[in-house]
């Protein structure tokens, strides 16, 4: 019997994925463990796997295409086997969690638990099932809509034909029918457009706006498109650079007794992991431990509620050859040197490779960027949401300094500290950021 | 001195129409104004010209009654109460504005304001001159008829449309020199009211801003009337003999001598820029230049209407007067020129909004036109109206309305759905698919568009 190959949950706040491209064909053969597609989500790119060994019979979405996490997307089987023509569009109910014909390149398995606490899921145990009323299915599935991302009004989340009615009605794009064809004519998805007519209904000349610009004039110019990582970057930034209303801090430290420390343990921490320690542990470790004296920083705005986050959970921004990520060192606060140096180098060459799983990159407290390498003392840092702060980290060069009357010499570090004023005050964030200071100024503390 | 937001210098529909908005908008308001309400459309404009039109139409009711079998007899045209009727609907509209703006709490200076460079106004009210002070300054000051200069013109004593709804009796003939809008009504209304009436037009045909085929339909009914053309024809001179008024023409056929009671010139109009001497505003040819926003060379100080040139339409000088208040109290915005509908009363009417066929072509749009006749529609048919037509100029790519001519009766109302199709980016095949009520005039839109979809 031919099996459905659904689209992974990736992570846990995953709702949709888009498939980026397909490795095999219709009708091509498929064995288990082979490369079948390639997913993104909100925050990472995936390649995901074949559970099972057939003929790949049936693709129901192609590249582009975005889809609703658990949707069946395909179907593997034998030759000849019949499928159905359309995709089955209902959620799948508990048992398909033990069709399951996907995983990651890693292994990992592709059903998760649902999100506590996600509105359209909660009261029900039984693998993610949706709840919603009959009416309720029929227009969704009518106006291609995933019930996932309708916020049930009934008992225990149900949702209710009212539920989809208010979603549509939110989520409707208006536009003149002028516009709909220019947009259709050229390609552009109304819901990328902003209206500037009235209550925002968009116009012939806003898509006009949006649409590409015209050819390069220079020979040599390229024109690349906006995809993949670097178009998540570019939504991600944007968001967070336009919604939260960002305050940078800047001081130096002196890193004299840092760069003693450092020496001192390298060795050790080289013996015991087989990696150097480098200053960026160091500060992370720093960050972390004054992250757990300072519960203002650990906070996330939730719509109209500020979270407040118990675990220090640290991210580490990585250049890449084509992009930036951010995997997130676990409980940071409780790991010693050695630990992260292993664990911050690990994270490190698997975001190289592309490696990195979703859950990886996703549940920082705070985010530690470090240009320490270039000639950069000061930067303004973006805070990555939904976190609420970022630690810009410059080089260390030697200054010349006051100290007791006399000027010397000592090598300073500037730390640009950004935070989102909407919930850290310049106040709790100014007394984090001189905590950081002296603690890197006195790194015995560490130890405490 | 008292201080405002706003003062708007000119009572006319683009300045009592923007004095009401700014103070709803929370603005202190001055109105300045040397003479009646309404300004040129209310006072020597649109509205009466309507009044006397209407006439006209009650005589065309009369006489088509045959058709019907209703015979009421040669109708007997007592002008004197035309005139007073018209008074009597001038009167009452005024005294509507004029209630208007004390319930908006609009401040009435009524006298001759000359406009000072700091922002301030002097108002000379009755020999006494009262200084105000405002923050921005919105210049509506309107138009005139304008005077070629013909030797003779002055002695010849000619009329123009200021001083012609007021004459005591009906002229027995009458030259119209100007073949535009202005004229074209005069024309209607004379050669209906039983002058006779000649038109000459400098250019080689009437109406030379509107669609070809729409002023030839207008001509063919207005000569039905007895009403005689020269087009391409040049004013000479004008004379007095024997009480009677002479203008003479050069045609590329030779000279002519027309011969009238009365002369009416209706040959375009200039700004009323008295009062603004001071200000060194950057003009524009003869009128006052603005930028795309409304506003002067001069901070602060807007300018709509007639004494920017442009449509000299009343309500492009209302809605030009809505813009650059909501520039002054809101959001900065250009003027959008692009749906301005324009409408012709003579019978049939004339209505066009957006873009001629000639100029859709010239700005690059793949044009596509079509045209139905009135001759198809059964109403047109019913009540003998049948001579008109709709064009429709669109867009291939998309099928984007860019402009509507229509002729025939109630075009004028009617020109409202084409503008709304084009404010709210409607296309053909919206037009093609909407319902319109059977039987009317306005089907017309479905056949036009379902014809410019099939062709």
């Amino acid at each position: 019997m031919a099996k459905p190959v659904i689209m992974p949950k990736l992570g846990m706040t995953m709702e949709t994925g888009t498939i980026i491209r397909w490795f095999k064909e219709e009708g091509e053969p498929v064995k288990a463990g082979e490369v079948l597609f390639e997913v993104m989500t909100d925050k990472i790119n995936i390649e995901v796997e074949s559970y099972e060994t057939g003929i790949l019979l049936k693709r129901y979405y192609e590249a582009e295409a975005v889809v609703p996490v658990n949707h069946v997307i395909a179907y593997i089987g034998e030759a000849g086997e019949q499928v159905p023509e359309r995709p089955p569009e209902d959620a799948p109910s508990g048992e398909a969690g033990e069709t399951k014909t996907a995983s990651l390149s890693e292994g990992r398995p592709a059903e998760e638990p649902p999100a506590e606490g996600t509105p359209a899921e909660e009261g029900d145990s039984g693998g993610g099932k949706v709840r919603a009323t009959p009416a309720a299915r029929r227009l969704a599935r009518e106006r291609g809509v995933p019930l996932e991302q309708i916020r049930g009004s009934g008992e225990r989340g149900r949702i209710h034909l009212a539920d989809v009615e208010a979603y549509l009605e939110e989520h409707a794009v208006r536009a003149t029918p002028l516009a709909r064809k220019a947009a259709e004519a050229e390609g552009i998805d109304l819901r990328t457009v902003t209206g500037s007519g009235v209550h925002g209904k968009i116009m012939k000349q806003d898509v006009e706006a949006a649409r590409a610009p015209a050819a390069p004039s220079a020979a040599d110019e390229k024109m690349v498109k906006l995809e993949g990582m670097r178009k998540i970057i570019a939504r991600r930034m944007s968001e967070s650079a336009f919604t939260a209303p960002h305050v940078t801090l800047s001081t130096e430290a002196d890193m004299t007794r840092v760069i003693e420390l450092r020496e001192s343990l390298l060795p050790i921490v080289e013996q015991q992991t087989g990696y150097r320690l480098s200053y960026t542990e160091v500060i992370v470790k720093a960050a972390a431990m004054c992250l757990r004296r300072h519960p203002q920083m650990r906070v996330q705005l939730q719509g109209e509620y500020i979270r407040y986050v118990q675990d220090v959970h640290v991210g580490l921004a990585i250049a890449l050859e084509q992009g930036l990520i951010v995997p997130v060192i676990r409980h940071a606060d409780q790991k010693g040197l050695a630990e992260l140096t292993r664990e911050c180098k690990t994270l490190a060459s698997l975001a190289r490779e592309n490696k990195l799983t979703p859950d990886q990159i996703t549940g920082g407290t705070f985010t530690v960027s470090n240009l320490g390498m270039y000639a950069v003392d000061m930067f303004t840092p973006i805070i990555n949401q939904p976190e609420s702060a970022i630690l810009g980290v410059g080089r260390i060069a030697e200054k010349a300094v006051g100290l007791g009357g006399q000027i010397v010499l000592r090598p300073m570090i500037t730390l640009s500290l950004s935070f989102d004023h909407r919930v850290i005050d310049g106040a709790p964030a100014a007394a984090f950021l001189t905590d950081l200071k002296r603690m890197l100024e006195n790194p015995y503390e560490l130890l405490i | 001195m008292k201080s405002y937001d706003l003062i708007i210098v000119g009572g006319g529909p683009g300045g009592y129409t923007s004095a009401l908005r700014a103070a709803k908008l929370g603005l202190t308001v001055a109105l300045v104004e040397k003479d009646h309400l309404g300004g040129t459309c209310l006072n020597r404009g649109c509205i009466p010209s309507k009044t006397l039109l209407y006439g006209a139409r009650i005589v065309d009711m009369i006489g088509k009654g045959k058709l019907w079998g209703i015979e009421a007899g040669p109708p007997v045209i007592r002008f004197e109460q035309m005139r007073k009727r018209k008074d009597a609907v001038i009167q009452r509209l005024r005294s509507g504005i004029d209630m208007m703006l004390k319930a908006g709490k609009v401040d009435q200076y009524r006298g001759h304001g000359t406009v000072h460079p700091d922002l301030t106004v002097t108002v000379r009210i009755q020999g006494q001159d009262v200084a105000i002070r405002g923050k921005h300054v919105i210049l509506a000051t309107g138009s005139q008829p304008s005077l070629p200069p013909v030797p003779g013109l002055e002695q010849a004593e000619v009329h123009t449309s200021d001083t012609i709804f007021d004459i005591e009796r009906l002229p027995e003939s009458i030259v119209i020199v100007g073949g535009g809008v202005i004229g074209l009504e005069f024309a209607d209304i004379f050669s209906t009211l039983g002058a006779s009436v000649t038109v000459v037009e400098a250019v080689e045909r009437i109406l030379a801003a509107e669609d070809a085929d729409a002023a030839k339909a207008v001509e063919k009914h207005l000569r039905e009337k007895g009403v005689k053309f020269f087009t391409g024809a040049k004013v000479e001179s004008m004379r007095r003999e024997n009480g009677h008024k002479i203008v003479s023409v050069q045609t590329a056929s030779g000279k002519a001598e027309l011969a009238a009671e009365e002369i009416l010139v209706a040959a375009g109009r200039r700004p009323n820029l008295s009062g603004l001497e001071g200000l060194g505003l950057r003009m524009n040819g003869p009128f006052v230049a603005v930028d795309e926003y409304l506003q002067t060379n001069i901070p602060n100080v807007y300018a709509v209407g007639d004494v920017t040139g442009g449509w000299q339409l009343a309500h492009v000088a209302t809605a030009e007067g809505f813009r650059a208040v909501d520039n002054i109290a809101k959001k900065k915005e250009k003027m959008d020129y692009r749906v301005v509908p324009r409408c012709l009363y003579t019978s049939p009417e004339i209505a066009s909004v957006g873009l001629s066929e000639q100029a859709a072509r010239e700005r690059g749009y793949d044009v596509k036109t079509a045209t139905f006749p009135l001759a198809g529609i059964g109403k047109a048919v019913a009540v003998d109206e049948a001579g008109g037509f709709m064009k429709l100029i669109a867009d291939r790519k998309y099928g984007e309305i860019l402009g509507v001519v229509l002729v025939g009766p109630h075009v004028t109302e009617m020109i409202g759905e084409a503008s709304a199709f084009m404010v709210l980016e409607g296309t053909v095949e919206e037009m093609a698919r909407m319902i319109h009520p059977h039987p009317t005039i306005s089907e017309i839109f479905f056949e036009t568009a379902d014809h410019w979809l099939k062709s």
